[in-house]
């Protein structure tokens, strides 16, 4: 079996951070959360030559592909990385969200506020349809499963006439002006601040969740699942909830997208988005939600930034799932806990 | 006569031809620590499976404090009451320890997921209530300088212990330990005895499978003994050790020719 | 909707269907072989065959074949399709034998979770995908008439062309090569020795990594070979053409059940046969649709297959 850990000696980042959060008040933990929330919304404001991209304008690289990405990553994370379930199709949910916004705003009016909801709720019931099927296969056949769900929402998307077909559908409302912020096309700043402040609930969700009995119930799935249900872990239930809250959160993603871009195509949700979401959840560290939206911030920003990788990204993808899988597979900020020791007498914490 | 938790009635189970278990009639009674002996591949861990709900059974019936749980699903069995340990250890590795066994304490919670996302009163009550008994556990077992550890870096015996403190979180009515000595030091074996008599006092039934003897023969109420799948003997420790069966059984001569 | 096609066109359906059966045995037969040795998709296979539909093609240009010119008499014809399919099935072969290396053996050897291996597969998968892209321009490209394709006879409704009793002909002779491969070589025991119990087999002196190398081997090789002929009766390939196509070979895989060799055969041919039936009723748009909807079907409600042996769930 295993033995006795001696890592506790190595220098690591993640955890001097650790140490020195664990120290710090309650206010000096708003004021630095304040802090980090202000600095990602005026973000957009920073662009300077060292900072900025070159090969498109910055604040449009913020929302896409840099504050999608880290969404998504962050939602597809809570199955692949937390309950270790491999979804493959997971731009399904997107497209999900993407076709409700654009089929209800332009058949029946509705507007953009509703629809997100409405698209999220589509891809909560999708997720649900798919899972409560496929959830009961193991690992290889459900991501294989995954896939063609993915495909084949886009194949119904090109046969069918209410989707547009292959033309897609064009003319989509943005989100009416809210507080007084107008949502204009060639103005990517408010849909970056919108996405970073859905962003901002999915993290509250998400930690809150995975601090209970929801994150034990997942992880315990990731480690053995077996194991899970002989403890009494209602594994079906929380698999589920895991997927349908990942779609949930693309879906909303997805209505968010089609607000921006103002036409959709299917060619939009194709294979390959699922598996660069996939990719940032493996290069920034499954089940590590800093990880994932580091990993996803950078794969965003870096084919942006240096003209060899904008053309080659996808290249660069898929070498990189390769390489991270065959020397760091826990990725560039692993999910690993911090260990704590209790002295055996007196029950208090030892410092390390 | 004290009453039965769990009761195993004519149990059979096979497995393509190979019959793992044939006719089988074990059960558990209230405060006993009951034992499963028998050479390998007798049958005994094939018990738990079955009894757990991970196989349905090939005939026969299974009582959980006299409520049939045969085709309920396993989770839902565990909740029942009927909690296990594992041959060979099988913790959540990278959770830490004290998370592993309140993964087990959770299962008596009634919190959902929307619950603990909002933050219900129900949640804090419950989260704490996980908490308060997993603590508890870790220091019944002796092991609560672990709970901040990750279940994998453990040394070997108290991942064992582990095991057996994330069972307990279940509150369970019948405790099923499989082979929860294998690896360990005579001293460390006659300290798990005690255990497991304090788990029993504790007021857990418990039905323990043990290759080693002198452990069995100290600490359990009842033996029974499994041979290729068929129950070959039952009794009080030391009726069990003078029957003849049993000792062929160990020593391989039993004719199997049948 | 209008059923009497299948009645009316009964005969060439029934061709068309063993036909496309034919190929997808001959890349079927990849997924289940390296299930039946390490227990993992082998998602990269249907870019095994995409990179042999690109060297048959390849071998053709190379020759100076530009698309125009009459069809070659059957001599000349065997000679250049020999040397095709044995250059896609050298490209392939060797081409698997390497993602092994780059992809699987590593995580093999240090004892990787089974998500680890899925994700580098996937990986590999979307690096190829992309590398052809790049190179061949995203467009699709045309592959050279070989093969008068005018009917020889015709057998009911069925116009029996060369170009499909080639594709019947090899895909057998094929399948019978293996067969005798698996059965009697060293290492073809060594493949079924590792897919009954790899723990055994190692006790028993099988070099496993020798075996599944050969086996990522032969997989490709199929998958090459069975590249050519698909060239030679569809004539036409794209970056993509392994995606769908690996779809529908994993589906027949799983619908013989999977690791089951003789299963995979025969469940080419159910879904090829499904397939060209469904498409002629609902449209050839839907064709895919189908077969996704019996993969779904099968893995939820008969996930050994149809021919395969109860697989007892994992050991406590
Ligand atoms: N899932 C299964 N599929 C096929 N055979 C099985 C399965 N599980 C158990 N068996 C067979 O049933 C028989 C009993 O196995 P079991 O594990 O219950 O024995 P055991 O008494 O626990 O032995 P040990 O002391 O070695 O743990 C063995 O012959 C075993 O091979
Ligand atoms: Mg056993």
């Amino acid at each position: 079996m295993s033995t006795p850990s001696s890592t506790n000696v190595r220098f690591n980042l993640r955890d001097k951070f650790g140490d020195w959060w664990e120290g710090t008040t309650r206010n000096q933990r708003v004021l630095f959360r304040a802090a980090v929330i202000v600095f990602f919304f005026i973000l957009p404001f920073l662009d300077n030559p060292i900072l900025g991209t070159n090969e498109s304008d910055f604040s449009s690289v913020l929302f896409y592909p840099m504050g999608m990405f880290v969404i998504m990553a962050i939602g597809l994370n809570i199955i692949v990385g937390k309950s270790g379930i491999l979804d493959l199709g997971y731009v399904a949910f997107f497209a999900i969200g993407a076709y409700t916004h654009a089929i209800l705003n332009l058949n029946f009016g509705f507007p953009f506020w509703i629809n997100v909801f409405l698209g999220m709720g589509f891809a909560m019931l999708a997720g649900l349809m798919l899972g409560l099927p496929a959830l009961r296969l193991r690992g290889d056949y459900l991501a294989i499963i995954t896939l063609g769900f993915g495909e084949i929402i886009r194949i119904l998307a090109i046969n069918f006439n209410f989707t547009g077909g292959a033309a897609g559908l064009a003319g989509i409302a943005a989100p009416p002006t809210l507080f007084g912020i107008e949502f204009v096309v060639d103005d990517p700043k408010p849909f970056y601040w919108l996405l970073l402040t859905l962003m901002l609930l999915v993290i509250w969700a998400y930690l809150r969740l995975v601090a209970r009995r929801p994150g034990r119930a997942w992880e315990a799935i990731r480690e053995d699942e077996d194991v899970a249900e002989f403890m009494g872990v209602a594994t079906m239930k929380y698999k589920l909830w895991g997927f349908v809250l990942g779609g949930a959160v693309g879906g909303a993603v997805g209505a968010v997208y089609a607000g921006q871009v103002t036409s959709i195509t299917p060619e939009n949700f194709t294979l390959q988005i699922s598996i660069m979401i996939l990719a940032c959840v493996v290069f920034g560290g499954m089940g590590n939600i800093w990880g994932v939206a580091l990993g996803a911030a950078l794969l965003g920003y870096f084919p942006e930034k240096l003209r060899f990788l904008s053309d080659t990204r996808i290249l660069f993808f898929g070498l990189l799932m390769v390489v991270m899988m065959n020397i760091r597979p826990d990725g560039i900020i692993p999910r690993k806990k911090r260990e704590k020791v209790y002295d055996k007498n007196t029950g208090q914490e030892v410092t390390r | 006569m004290s009453k039965k938790l769990l009761e195993i009635r004519n149990l059979t189970m096979k497995f393509g031809g190979v019959v793992a278990l044939s006719e089988v009639n074990l059960h558990v009674s209230e405060g006993e620590i009951a034992a499963l002996i028998g050479p390998n591949g007798a049958g005994k861990t094939t018990v738990f499976n079955v009894a757990t709900g991970y196989y349905t059974p090939t005939a026969g019936e299974i009582l959980l404090d006299n409520e049939s749980v045969v085709g309920v699903k396993t989770y839902k069995i565990a909740r029942k009451g009927l909690a296990r340990t594992f041959q060979n250890v099988r913790l959540f590795g990278d959770m830490t320890a004290l998370e592993n066994v309140m993964t087990g304490a959770d299962s008596k919670n009634k919190v959902g997921l929307l619950g603990s996302m909002f933050g219900t009163s129900t949640s804090k009550k419950d989260e704490e209530r996980s908490h308060k008994k997993a603590a508890e556990l870790l220091n019944f077992m002796g092991i609560s300088h672990r709970a901040g550890q990750l279940a994998k870096n453990l040394p070997y015996g108290d991942q064992r212990r582990l095991e057996i403190a994330r069972a307990l979180a279940l509150e369970p009515k019948v405790l099923l330990l499989d082979e929860p000595a294998a690896g360990f030091n005579p001293q460390e074996k006659v300290e798990l005895g005690n255990l497991i008599k304090k788990i029993r006092d504790a007021g857990f039934a418990v039905l323990l499978i043990e290759h080693d003897m002198s452990l069995v023969m100290k600490i359990s109420d009842r033996v029974s003994v499994l041979d290729f799948g068929q129950k070959i003997a039952e009794g009080t420790p030391s009726e069990v050790q003078k029957d003849q069966k049993v000792i062929d059984a160990y020593l391989g001569v039993a004719d199997h020719a049948s | 909707m209008d059923f009497s096609i299948l009645w009316t066109d009964f005969a060439s359906l029934l061709l068309d269907g063993i036909v496309v059966g034919a190929i997808y045995a001959l890349v079927s037969l990849g997924y289940t072989l390296v299930y039946g040795v390490l227990r993992l998709i082998n998602f990269a296979h249907s870019e095994i065959f995409m990179l042999g539909t690109f060297a048959t093609l390849g071998v053709t240009m190379l020759l100076g074949f530009t698309g125009f010119e009459e069809p070659l008499g059957i001599l000349a014809f065997l000679g250049v399709f020999l040397l095709a399919a044995t250059v896609a099935g050298v490209a392939s072969g060797s081409a698997a034998m390497l993602l092994e290396v780059v992809a699987y053996r590593r995580l093999r050897r240090n004892n990787a979770n089974r998500l680890s291996s899925l994700i580098s597969a996937i990986g590999a998968s979307l690096f190829l995908v992309e590398f052809f892209r790049i190179i061949t321009d995203s467009k699709d490209w045309d592959f050279p008439r070989l093969l008068d394709k005018n009917s020889l006879f015709q057998v009911g409704t069925a116009y029996v062309t060369a170009d499909k009793i080639v594709v019947l002909v090899g895909a057998f002779a094929l399948m019978i090569i293996l067969d005798r491969i698996i059965q009697t070589t060293k290492l073809g025991r060594g493949i079924r020795a590792v897919s009954q119990d790899e723990r055994t087999s190692i006790l028993m002196g099988v070099d496993v990594d020798r075996v599944i190398a050969f086996t990522f081997l032969i997989g490709g090789v199929l998958a090459g070979v069975g590249s050519a002929f698909y060239m030679l009766f569809y004539e036409a390939t794209k970056f993509n053409v392994g995606f769908l196509l690996g779809i529908s070979a994993f589906t027949a895989a799983v619908l013989g059940g999977i690791g089951n060799i003789r299963g995979a055969l025969a469940g080419s041919f159910v879904l090829g046969l499904i397939q060209q039936f469904s498409s002629a009723v609902l449209g050839y748009n839907w064709r895919d649709v189908v077969t996704f909807i019996i993969l779904v079907l099968v893995l939820l409600f008969k996930p050994t297959g149809l021919f395969g042996e109860a697989l007892q769930r994992a050991r406590v």
